[in-house]
Protein backbone atom coordinates (compact mmCIF):
# COMPACT_ATOMS: atom_id res chain seq x y z
CA UNK A 1 0.00 0.00 0.00
CA UNK A 2 2.86 2.43 -0.99
CA UNK A 3 0.80 5.17 -2.60
CA UNK A 4 -3.38 5.93 -2.68
CA UNK A 5 -3.46 5.33 -6.24
CA UNK A 6 -2.39 2.16 -6.45
CA UNK A 7 -4.37 1.33 -3.99
CA UNK A 8 -7.43 3.41 -5.86
CA UNK A 9 -6.06 1.28 -9.30
CA UNK A 10 -6.07 -2.08 -6.69
CA UNK A 11 -9.56 -1.18 -5.30
CA UNK A 12 -11.06 -0.81 -8.64
CA UNK A 13 -9.83 -4.26 -10.10
CA UNK A 14 -10.28 -6.08 -6.69
CA UNK A 15 -14.13 -4.45 -7.09
CA UNK A 16 -14.77 -5.54 -9.93
CA UNK A 17 -13.50 -9.49 -9.55
CA UNK A 18 -15.64 -9.43 -5.82
CA UNK A 19 -18.17 -7.13 -5.98
CA UNK A 20 -18.75 -4.52 -3.06
CA UNK A 21 -18.65 -6.66 -0.26
CA UNK A 22 -15.08 -8.53 -1.05
CA UNK A 23 -11.92 -7.70 0.04
CA UNK A 24 -11.42 -4.36 -1.99
CA UNK A 25 -14.13 -2.68 0.26
CA UNK A 26 -13.02 -3.59 3.36
CA UNK A 27 -9.43 -2.56 1.64
CA UNK A 28 -11.31 0.59 0.72
CA UNK A 29 -12.67 1.48 4.54
CA UNK A 30 -9.13 0.88 5.65
CA UNK A 31 -7.77 3.39 3.24
CA UNK A 32 -7.33 7.07 4.97
CA UNK A 33 -9.32 9.76 2.72
CA UNK A 34 -5.67 11.32 2.61
CA UNK A 35 -2.53 11.18 1.04
CA UNK A 36 1.08 11.28 2.08
CA UNK A 37 2.55 13.54 -0.23
CA UNK A 38 1.92 16.07 -2.64
CA UNK A 39 3.40 13.19 -5.54
CA UNK A 40 0.22 11.36 -4.15
CA UNK A 41 -2.21 13.85 -4.78
CA UNK A 42 -0.79 14.45 -8.13
CA UNK A 43 -1.26 10.70 -8.72
CA UNK A 44 -4.84 11.14 -8.15
CA UNK A 45 -5.72 13.89 -10.33
CA UNK A 46 -3.48 12.36 -13.27
CA UNK A 47 -5.24 8.55 -12.40
CA UNK A 48 -8.47 10.91 -13.75
CA UNK A 49 -7.00 12.95 -16.19
CA UNK A 50 -5.70 9.66 -17.85
CA UNK A 51 -9.37 8.41 -17.78
CA UNK A 52 -10.57 11.72 -19.18
CA UNK A 53 -7.74 11.70 -21.77
CA UNK A 54 -8.71 7.73 -23.05
CA UNK A 55 -12.59 9.03 -23.15
CA UNK A 56 -12.14 11.76 -25.62
CA UNK A 57 -9.93 9.55 -28.05
CA UNK A 58 -13.78 7.84 -28.48
CA UNK A 59 -15.58 11.27 -30.02
CA UNK A 60 -14.54 10.89 -33.27
CA UNK A 61 -16.75 7.96 -33.72
CA UNK A 62 -20.08 9.65 -32.93
CA UNK A 63 -21.59 12.09 -35.24
CA UNK A 64 -22.12 14.79 -32.03
CA UNK A 65 -23.98 17.41 -34.46
CA UNK A 66 -24.51 20.94 -33.57
CA UNK A 67 -25.36 22.97 -30.44
CA UNK A 68 -27.30 25.61 -29.94
CA UNK A 69 -24.72 28.44 -31.16
CA UNK A 70 -24.39 26.44 -34.55
CA UNK A 71 -21.07 25.08 -33.21
CA UNK A 72 -19.95 21.80 -34.20
CA UNK A 73 -20.10 19.44 -30.67
CA UNK A 74 -17.12 17.14 -32.30
CA UNK A 75 -15.35 20.38 -32.45
CA UNK A 76 -15.85 21.30 -29.33
CA UNK A 77 -15.45 17.97 -27.54
CA UNK A 78 -12.01 17.60 -29.44
CA UNK A 79 -10.49 20.88 -27.52
CA UNK A 80 -12.00 19.40 -24.13
CA UNK A 81 -10.19 16.05 -25.03
CA UNK A 82 -6.89 18.13 -25.64
CA UNK A 83 -7.18 19.84 -22.55
CA UNK A 84 -7.28 16.46 -20.40
CA UNK A 85 -4.34 15.14 -22.73
CA UNK A 86 -2.60 18.76 -21.96
CA UNK A 87 -3.58 17.75 -18.02
CA UNK A 88 -2.07 14.08 -18.86
CA UNK A 89 1.36 15.86 -20.10
CA UNK A 90 2.00 18.56 -17.36
CA UNK A 91 1.00 15.90 -14.01
CA UNK A 92 2.98 13.64 -15.98
CA UNK A 93 6.00 16.09 -16.04
CA UNK A 94 5.73 17.14 -12.49
CA UNK A 95 5.49 13.82 -10.76
CA UNK A 96 8.31 13.03 -12.43
CA UNK A 97 10.40 16.00 -12.08
CA UNK A 98 9.46 15.85 -8.34
CA UNK A 99 10.99 12.38 -8.19
CA UNK A 100 7.70 10.51 -8.18
CA UNK A 101 6.45 7.39 -10.23
CA UNK A 102 3.41 9.02 -11.94
CA UNK A 103 0.67 6.52 -12.69
CA UNK A 104 0.27 5.30 -15.89
CA UNK A 105 -3.26 4.85 -17.83
CA UNK A 106 -5.21 2.16 -17.56
CA UNK A 107 -7.70 -0.24 -19.39
CA UNK A 108 -11.12 1.56 -18.99
CA UNK A 109 -14.51 0.66 -20.04
CA UNK A 110 -17.03 3.37 -20.81
CA UNK A 111 -20.37 1.75 -21.82
CA UNK A 112 -21.02 4.21 -24.29
CA UNK A 113 -22.81 2.95 -27.44
CA UNK A 114 -24.35 6.12 -29.17
CA UNK A 115 -23.59 9.84 -28.88
CA UNK A 116 -26.09 10.59 -26.08
CA UNK A 117 -24.38 8.01 -23.82
CA UNK A 118 -21.00 9.72 -24.93
CA UNK A 119 -22.23 13.08 -24.24
CA UNK A 120 -23.71 12.02 -20.77
CA UNK A 121 -20.74 9.83 -19.68
CA UNK A 122 -18.36 13.43 -20.63
CA UNK A 123 -20.64 14.98 -18.64
CA UNK A 124 -20.34 12.43 -15.59
CA UNK A 125 -16.37 12.19 -16.27
CA UNK A 126 -16.41 16.40 -16.10
CA UNK A 127 -18.84 17.07 -13.21
CA UNK A 128 -16.95 14.14 -10.91
CA UNK A 129 -13.73 15.76 -12.25
CA UNK A 130 -14.47 18.86 -10.49
CA UNK A 131 -15.40 17.12 -6.98
CA UNK A 132 -12.03 15.15 -7.12
CA UNK A 133 -10.30 18.14 -7.20
CA UNK A 134 -11.98 19.90 -4.56
CA UNK A 135 -12.08 17.26 -2.24
CA UNK A 136 -7.97 16.83 -2.89
CA UNK A 137 -7.05 20.24 -2.75
CA UNK A 138 -6.50 20.50 0.64
CA UNK A 139 -4.03 17.69 0.76
CA UNK A 140 -1.63 19.87 -1.38
CA UNK A 141 0.84 21.27 0.71
CA UNK A 142 3.01 23.57 -2.02
CA UNK A 143 1.22 26.97 -2.84
CA UNK A 144 2.32 26.76 -6.19
CA UNK A 145 1.19 23.44 -6.68
CA UNK A 146 -2.05 24.30 -5.43
CA UNK A 147 -2.50 26.76 -7.80
CA UNK A 148 -1.67 24.80 -10.69
CA UNK A 149 -4.55 22.39 -9.76
CA UNK A 150 -6.23 25.24 -9.31
CA UNK A 151 -5.57 26.08 -12.96
CA UNK A 152 -7.05 22.85 -14.06
CA UNK A 153 -10.19 22.56 -11.83
CA UNK A 154 -11.08 25.33 -13.43
CA UNK A 155 -11.43 23.95 -17.08
CA UNK A 156 -12.88 21.06 -15.51
CA UNK A 157 -15.65 23.11 -14.14
CA UNK A 158 -15.85 25.11 -17.78
CA UNK A 159 -16.05 21.61 -19.64
CA UNK A 160 -18.62 20.69 -17.47
CA UNK A 161 -20.56 23.61 -17.48
CA UNK A 162 -20.53 23.39 -21.62
CA UNK A 163 -21.24 19.23 -21.02
CA UNK A 164 -24.23 20.09 -18.54
CA UNK A 165 -25.92 22.63 -20.70
CA UNK A 166 -25.59 20.77 -24.44
CA UNK A 167 -27.52 17.39 -22.44
CA UNK A 168 -30.50 19.40 -20.99
CA UNK A 169 -28.71 19.56 -17.20
CA UNK A 170 -28.04 22.88 -15.57
CA UNK A 171 -24.51 24.28 -16.55
CA UNK A 172 -24.90 25.54 -13.17
CA UNK A 173 -26.67 23.15 -10.82
CA UNK A 174 -25.82 24.45 -7.50
CA UNK A 175 -24.33 27.69 -5.80
CA UNK A 176 -20.97 25.24 -4.22
CA UNK A 177 -19.77 22.85 -5.84
CA UNK A 178 -19.82 19.43 -4.28
CA UNK A 179 -16.63 18.16 -2.89
CA UNK A 180 -15.97 14.68 -3.22
CA UNK A 181 -13.29 12.33 -1.29
CA UNK A 182 -11.04 9.61 -2.76
CA UNK A 183 -13.20 6.98 -1.67
CA UNK A 184 -16.58 9.00 -3.11
CA UNK A 185 -14.66 9.40 -6.29
CA UNK A 186 -13.57 5.80 -6.21
CA UNK A 187 -17.30 4.77 -6.61
CA UNK A 188 -17.98 7.19 -9.10
CA UNK A 189 -14.99 6.60 -11.18
CA UNK A 190 -14.37 2.91 -10.61
CA UNK A 191 -16.70 1.18 -13.09
CA UNK A 192 -15.03 2.34 -15.97
CA UNK A 193 -11.28 1.08 -14.86
CA UNK A 194 -11.33 -2.39 -16.66
CA UNK A 195 -9.85 -5.39 -14.54
CA UNK A 196 -6.47 -6.64 -14.24
CA UNK A 197 -6.93 -9.94 -16.13
CA UNK B 1 17.78 27.02 -5.35
CA UNK B 2 16.62 23.61 -5.10
CA UNK B 3 15.47 21.64 -8.17
CA UNK B 4 12.15 21.19 -6.46
CA UNK B 5 11.67 24.94 -6.27
CA UNK B 6 12.95 24.66 -10.30
CA UNK B 7 10.47 22.40 -10.86
CA UNK B 8 7.76 24.07 -9.32
CA UNK B 9 8.49 27.39 -11.45
CA UNK B 10 8.53 24.93 -14.15
CA UNK B 11 5.09 23.47 -13.75
CA UNK B 12 3.65 27.23 -12.83
CA UNK B 13 5.08 28.63 -15.84
CA UNK B 14 3.82 25.86 -18.08
CA UNK B 15 0.36 26.06 -16.13
CA UNK B 16 -0.48 29.59 -15.83
CA UNK B 17 1.91 31.76 -18.33
CA UNK B 18 -0.77 32.00 -20.67
CA UNK B 19 -2.32 34.74 -22.23
CA UNK B 20 -4.14 36.17 -19.57
CA UNK B 21 -7.18 37.96 -18.99
CA UNK B 22 -7.05 39.17 -21.84
CA UNK B 23 -11.17 39.34 -22.63
CA UNK B 24 -11.20 40.54 -19.12
CA UNK B 25 -9.30 43.72 -19.61
CA UNK B 26 -10.85 44.77 -22.71
CA UNK B 27 -14.37 44.43 -21.52
CA UNK B 28 -13.02 46.23 -18.33
CA UNK B 29 -11.08 49.24 -19.89
CA UNK B 30 -13.14 49.80 -22.03
CA UNK B 31 -16.01 50.97 -18.55
CA UNK B 32 -13.03 52.43 -16.96
CA UNK B 33 -13.28 55.57 -18.36
CA UNK B 34 -17.10 55.79 -18.05
CA UNK B 35 -17.08 54.92 -14.10
CA UNK B 36 -14.13 56.50 -13.12
CA UNK B 37 -13.65 54.98 -9.79
CA UNK B 38 -10.77 55.70 -7.74
CA UNK B 39 -8.48 53.29 -5.70
CA UNK B 40 -9.39 54.84 -2.54
CA UNK B 41 -12.84 53.25 -3.01
CA UNK B 42 -10.98 49.55 -2.96
CA UNK B 43 -9.71 50.48 0.91
CA UNK B 44 -12.34 47.99 1.52
CA UNK B 45 -10.83 45.58 0.07
CA UNK B 46 -9.48 44.43 2.77
CA UNK B 47 -5.45 44.17 1.61
CA UNK B 48 -2.72 44.06 4.37
CA UNK B 49 -0.33 46.40 3.68
CA UNK B 50 3.58 44.90 2.70
CA UNK B 51 4.80 45.92 5.45
CA UNK B 52 2.46 43.86 7.56
CA UNK B 53 2.81 40.45 5.41
CA UNK B 54 5.40 38.26 7.43
CA UNK B 55 9.00 37.99 5.72
CA UNK B 56 9.14 34.57 4.72
CA UNK B 57 12.89 32.76 4.27
CA UNK B 58 13.33 31.80 0.66
CA UNK B 59 12.94 34.41 -2.45
CA UNK B 60 10.55 32.03 -4.30
CA UNK B 61 7.59 32.33 -1.35
CA UNK B 62 5.07 34.53 -2.41
CA UNK B 63 4.29 36.97 0.41
CA UNK B 64 0.98 37.39 1.34
CA UNK B 65 -0.45 40.18 0.25
CA UNK B 66 -3.46 39.62 3.19
CA UNK B 67 -2.78 39.55 6.85
CA UNK B 68 -5.27 36.65 7.89
CA UNK B 69 -7.83 34.31 6.23
CA UNK B 70 -10.37 36.99 7.22
CA UNK B 71 -8.79 39.10 4.86
CA UNK B 72 -8.71 36.43 2.04
CA UNK B 73 -12.72 35.94 2.61
CA UNK B 74 -13.02 39.97 2.86
CA UNK B 75 -11.40 39.89 -0.99
CA UNK B 76 -13.41 37.39 -2.13
CA UNK B 77 -16.66 39.14 -0.42
CA UNK B 78 -15.86 42.58 -2.40
CA UNK B 79 -15.74 40.63 -5.56
CA UNK B 80 -19.15 38.76 -4.39
CA UNK B 81 -20.82 42.21 -3.84
CA UNK B 82 -19.81 43.48 -6.68
CA UNK B 83 -21.22 40.47 -8.86
CA UNK B 84 -24.39 40.20 -7.14
CA UNK B 85 -25.25 43.84 -7.06
CA UNK B 86 -24.75 43.72 -10.84
CA UNK B 87 -27.06 41.10 -11.50
CA UNK B 88 -29.47 42.14 -9.22
CA UNK B 89 -29.95 45.62 -10.40
CA UNK B 90 -28.54 44.79 -14.50
CA UNK B 91 -31.33 41.78 -14.61
CA UNK B 92 -34.23 44.18 -12.83
CA UNK B 93 -33.19 47.02 -15.28
CA UNK B 94 -32.82 44.92 -18.82
CA UNK B 95 -35.60 42.47 -18.05
CA UNK B 96 -36.53 39.23 -19.63
CA UNK B 97 -37.01 41.14 -22.79
CA UNK B 98 -33.64 42.94 -23.06
CA UNK B 99 -32.39 39.42 -23.30
CA UNK B 100 -34.81 38.20 -25.38
CA UNK B 101 -34.11 40.81 -27.84
CA UNK B 102 -30.49 39.91 -28.21
CA UNK B 103 -32.40 36.50 -29.88
CA UNK B 104 -31.82 33.94 -26.97
CA UNK B 105 -34.92 32.23 -25.89
CA UNK B 106 -36.45 32.83 -22.43
CA UNK B 107 -34.40 30.16 -20.52
CA UNK B 108 -31.22 32.39 -20.98
CA UNK B 109 -32.38 34.81 -18.87
CA UNK B 110 -33.37 32.36 -16.67
CA UNK B 111 -30.22 30.97 -16.08
CA UNK B 112 -28.88 34.26 -16.02
CA UNK B 113 -30.99 34.98 -13.10
CA UNK B 114 -29.82 31.78 -11.54
CA UNK B 115 -26.26 32.99 -11.75
CA UNK B 116 -27.25 35.96 -9.68
CA UNK B 117 -29.18 33.72 -7.10
CA UNK B 118 -25.57 32.31 -6.71
CA UNK B 119 -23.67 35.35 -6.34
CA UNK B 120 -26.40 36.36 -3.57
CA UNK B 121 -25.82 32.84 -2.09
CA UNK B 122 -21.61 33.64 -1.76
CA UNK B 123 -22.24 36.31 -0.28
CA UNK B 124 -24.77 35.60 2.69
CA UNK B 125 -22.18 32.74 3.06
CA UNK B 126 -19.24 34.46 3.17
CA UNK B 127 -20.37 37.29 5.31
CA UNK B 128 -21.48 34.81 7.54
CA UNK B 129 -17.76 32.70 7.66
CA UNK B 130 -15.96 35.88 8.55
CA UNK B 131 -18.58 36.79 10.82
CA UNK B 132 -18.66 33.41 12.70
CA UNK B 133 -14.47 33.71 12.56
CA UNK B 134 -14.75 37.55 14.57
CA UNK B 135 -14.07 39.62 11.57
CA UNK B 136 -16.02 42.16 10.26
CA UNK B 137 -17.41 40.95 6.84
CA UNK B 138 -17.26 44.21 3.78
CA UNK B 139 -20.30 45.85 2.72
CA UNK B 140 -21.70 46.53 -0.69
CA UNK B 141 -20.64 49.42 -2.10
CA UNK B 142 -21.69 51.72 -4.99
CA UNK B 143 -21.01 50.68 -8.28
CA UNK B 144 -21.05 51.64 -12.04
CA UNK B 145 -20.80 48.81 -14.46
CA UNK B 146 -20.77 51.02 -17.71
CA UNK B 147 -23.16 49.22 -19.96
CA UNK B 148 -25.75 50.66 -21.82
CA UNK B 149 -27.67 47.72 -22.89
CA UNK B 150 -28.16 44.37 -22.55
CA UNK B 151 -25.44 43.14 -25.00
CA UNK B 152 -23.10 45.19 -22.93
CA UNK B 153 -24.43 43.64 -19.99
CA UNK B 154 -23.92 40.34 -20.68
CA UNK B 155 -20.00 41.31 -21.77
CA UNK B 156 -19.58 43.00 -18.24
CA UNK B 157 -20.96 39.73 -16.86
CA UNK B 158 -18.38 37.69 -18.87
CA UNK B 159 -15.63 39.89 -17.54
CA UNK B 160 -16.69 40.02 -13.99
CA UNK B 161 -17.17 36.01 -14.01
CA UNK B 162 -13.72 35.74 -15.80
CA UNK B 163 -12.28 37.50 -12.91
CA UNK B 164 -13.54 36.24 -10.34
CA UNK B 165 -12.06 32.91 -11.49
CA UNK B 166 -9.06 33.88 -11.74
CA UNK B 167 -9.03 35.67 -8.28
CA UNK B 168 -9.96 32.80 -6.04
CA UNK B 169 -7.61 30.51 -8.00
CA UNK B 170 -4.72 33.48 -6.95
CA UNK B 171 -6.09 33.81 -3.65
CA UNK B 172 -6.49 30.17 -2.97
CA UNK B 173 -2.77 29.68 -2.28
CA UNK B 174 -2.76 32.13 0.77
CA UNK B 175 -5.77 29.57 2.60
CA UNK B 176 -3.34 26.76 2.17
CA UNK B 177 -3.03 26.28 5.86
CA UNK B 178 -6.93 26.40 6.16
CA UNK B 179 -8.24 23.40 4.87
CA UNK B 180 -11.59 23.43 5.43
CA UNK B 181 -11.70 27.67 3.70
CA UNK B 182 -9.83 26.21 1.33
CA UNK B 183 -12.20 24.00 0.21
CA UNK B 184 -15.37 26.36 0.21
CA UNK B 185 -13.21 29.01 -1.48
CA UNK B 186 -12.73 26.42 -4.70
CA UNK B 187 -16.33 24.83 -4.24
CA UNK B 188 -16.99 29.09 -5.02
CA UNK B 189 -14.00 28.82 -7.63
CA UNK B 190 -16.03 26.15 -9.49
CA UNK B 191 -19.45 27.80 -9.92
CA UNK B 192 -17.18 30.88 -11.04
CA UNK B 193 -16.35 28.57 -14.11
CA UNK B 194 -18.94 27.64 -14.85
CA UNK B 195 -20.66 30.94 -15.50
CA UNK B 196 -17.79 31.89 -16.88
CA UNK B 197 -18.11 29.44 -19.83
CA UNK B 198 -21.81 30.17 -19.95
CA UNK B 199 -21.58 33.47 -20.23
CA UNK B 200 -18.57 32.80 -23.33
CA UNK B 201 -21.29 31.20 -25.21
CA UNK B 202 -23.64 34.15 -24.89
CA UNK B 203 -20.90 36.17 -26.02
CA UNK B 204 -19.97 33.97 -29.14
CA UNK B 205 -16.42 33.40 -27.13
CA UNK B 206 -14.85 29.86 -25.87
CA UNK B 207 -16.27 28.46 -23.11
CA UNK B 208 -12.45 26.86 -22.34
CA UNK B 209 -10.29 28.96 -24.16
CA UNK B 210 -7.44 27.26 -23.02
CA UNK B 211 -6.30 23.97 -20.72
CA UNK B 212 -5.16 26.02 -18.26
CA UNK B 213 -7.33 28.83 -16.29
CA UNK B 214 -5.27 31.63 -15.81
CA UNK B 215 -4.88 32.81 -12.41
CA UNK B 216 -4.62 37.03 -11.01
CA UNK B 217 -3.02 38.18 -8.21
CA UNK B 218 -4.98 40.53 -6.20
CA UNK B 219 -2.93 43.67 -7.51
CA UNK B 220 -4.33 42.81 -11.05
CA UNK B 221 -7.80 41.96 -9.68
CA UNK B 222 -7.43 45.57 -8.22
CA UNK B 223 -7.09 46.73 -11.54
CA UNK B 224 -9.44 44.85 -13.42
CA UNK B 225 -12.13 46.05 -10.40
CA UNK B 226 -11.18 49.36 -9.84
CA UNK B 227 -12.78 51.48 -12.43
CA UNK B 228 -16.77 49.77 -11.49
CA UNK B 229 -16.07 51.15 -7.72
CA UNK B 230 -18.28 54.35 -7.70
CA UNK B 231 -17.76 54.93 -3.39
Amino acid sequence: MSSLHKVFLDTIHEQRTFGVNGPAHQRLMAVQTTFADDIEVLNFALTLEHLEAAFYQLAPEYDLGTDAFGISINDRVAEVGAHEVAHVDVLTQVITDLGGEPVAAAEYDFGVTDSLSFLNTAAVLENVGVSAYDGAAQFIENADLLTAAGSIVAVEARHASYLNLITGASPFPASFETPLTPDEVLEAAGPFFVPAS
Amino acid sequence: MSTKQHTYEAMIQTALNTRMHEVSRRSLLRNAAIAGGSIAAMGTIGFASAQDATPVEGAETEESPFASPVDVLNYALTLEHLENAFYRDGLAEIGEAGITELGFDATVFEKVTEIGVHENDHVVTLTQVITDLGGTPVEEAVYDFGYTDAAGFLGVALALEDTGVGAYQGAAQFLIEEDGLLTAALTIHGVEARHAAYLAILNEGNPFPEAFNPSLTPDEVLEIATPFFVS
